[in-house]
C-alpha cells in the first residue's frame, strides 16, 4: 500500500497530467496542503515510486525560467493509477464513521 | 553573473547525477529559492539518497563483504610479494623465490583488480564508504608497521590496481564471459602454483577462509557476465519473436 505522500505526489503528478514536473508537483503539494514539501523529499519519493513501476520519468524541455534547464517530466502509470485508487478507497472505508467525515455528509461514501 | 552562494549551490550539487542535478537545480531555480534554502534542499537530497541506498544489501557486501577483508588480506599480500623482492635483488640470490614471487605478484594484481571492480560495480553511490571501509585497516597497519628494511607504503602494492577496478566497475565496463572464465581459472592456477611453491597446506580451515575471501570476487564477475550474457540472449529471443 502507498505511503501518505506517495499518494499525494501521484495525485498530483495525475492532476497535471502532461504538466506534471518536479517542481510542479511541489507547488501543487504545497498550495493543497499547506505544508512546505523538501525537494529532497519529493525527489526521493518519486525514485521509489518509478522503481515500484508507478511512476515512468523522462527528461523534457529547457526554459529561461529555470536557467536552461531540463525538467524530470513525471507520468503516473496504469499501475500507479490503480496503486492511488486503492489508497484513496482504503481512506474512504477507515473513515467512515469518524466524526469529521461524517459530519461532510455526502462526500463520503 | 552568479552570486558566491549559487556557485556554492552549483558545487554542492555536483554530488548528484547528471539529469538529476539538471532537473533539481532547474526546480529550485524556477521555484524562486534563495541560494542558501537550495542548498539545504540539495544537501537534504544527498543524504536521503544516501540512506536509501544503505537499505539495500549491495553497499554492506561492498564495503564489509569485499572492501574491509580484502584490504586486510592484501596487505599481506602486498608484504610477502615486498619481502620476495626485497630478497631477490639482495646478494646471495635465491632463484627458486622467482616462480613464487611472480605467481604471487599476479595474483595480487587478479584479487585485488577483481575485488575493485565488485566494488564500484555493486554500490556506485556509497563506494566512499567502500574506500573508508578500506582505508581504516590500511590507516591502522601503516601506523604499526615495523620492518625497518623495507617502507611502509609496500603494504599498499595492493592499491593500483584496486583503484583501476573500483575506476572500471563505476564506468560499468563490459565483462566478457570467455575472459572472466579464462581469469578466475588462472588465478585459481596460480593459487594452487602458490602454495605449491611456498609448502603450504592449502586445506586447513583458515587457509580456505583467506582464499575464498580473495577469489570470490572474481567468482562473483563470471556470474555477472553470465547473467549479462543471458541477459542479451533473453533480449534477442523476445526481438526474433516480435
Amino acid at each position: 500500500m502507498l505511503g501518505e505522500f506517495e499518494y499525494l505526489v501521484i495525485t498530483a503528478a495525475a492532476g497535471l497530467a502532461d504538466k506534471a514536473y518536479g517542481a510542479a508537483i511541489r507547488e501543487e503539494i504545497e498550495a493543497t496542503t499547506r505544508r512546505k514539501c523538501s525537494i529532497g523529499a519529493l525527489y526521493t519519493t518519486i525514485d521509489r515510486l518509478e522503481t515500484k513501476g508507478l511512476l515512468t520519468t523522462w527528461m523534457g524541455e529547457a526554459t529561461t525560467q529555470r536557467g536552461g534547464r531540463s525538467k524530470r517530466m513525471v507520468k503516473v502509470t496504469a499501475k500507479g493509477v490503480q496503486a492511488a485508487k486503492s489508497f484513496y478507497d482504503a481512506v474512504l472505508r477507515v473513515s467512515r464513521g469518524a466524526s469529521w467525515a461524517t459530519e461532510r455528509k455526502g462526500t463520503v461514501s | 553573473m552568479m552570486s558566491f552562494g549559487w556557485s556554492l549551490v552549483e558545487t554542492t550539487a555536483q554530488l548528484l547525477e547528471g539529469d538529476r542535478r539538471e532537473a533539481v537545480l532547474g526546480d529550485l531555480l524556477e521555484a524562486g529559492e534563495s541560494a542558501w534554502q537550495a542548498l539545504l534542499g540539495i544537501l537534504s537530497l544527498v543524504l536521503r539518497l544516501n540512506f536509501a541506498e544503505w537499505k539495500s544489501w549491495r553497499p554492506w557486501l561492498a564495503a564489509f563483504g569485499v572492501s574491509l577483508p580484502a584490504s586486510l588480506l592484501l596487505m599481506g599480500v602486498s608484504l610477502s610479494v615486498s619481502q620476495g623482492a626485497q630478497r631477490l635483488i639482495s646478494p646471495g640470490l635465491d632463484a627458486t623465490a622467482l616462480p613464487l614471487l611472480f605467481c604471487q605478484t599476479l595474483l595480487l594484481i587478479g584479487w585485488a583488480w577483481s575485488g575493485g571492480y565488485v566494488v564500484g560495480r555493486v554500490s556506485q553511490r556509497t563506494v566512499w564508504m567502500s574506500a573508508v571501509a578500506a582505508c581504516s585497516p590500511c590507516l591502522f597497519c601503516l601506523a604499526r608497521f615495523h620492518v625497518l628494511s623495507l617502507s611502509r607504503f609496500c603494504l599498499l602494492l595492493f592499491l593500483p590496481p584496486a583503484i583501476w577496478g573500483v575506476r572500471q566497475g563505476l564506468r560499468r565496463t563490459r565483462i566478457r564471459l570467455s575472459s572472466m572464465i579464462l581469469f578466475t581459472l588462472s588465478l585459481m592456477l596460480l593459487m594452487a602454483a602458490s602454495w605449491n611453491s611456498g609448502g603450504q597446506r592449502w586445506w586447513t580451515p583458515r587457509s580456505l577462509v583467506l582464499d575464498a575471501t580473495l577469489i570470490w570476487p572474481a567468482c562473483y564477475l563470471v556470474a555477472l557476465a553470465w547473467r549479462e550474457n543471458h541477459n542479451k540472449w533473453q533480449l534477442g529471443q523476445e526481438k526474433a519473436t516480435i
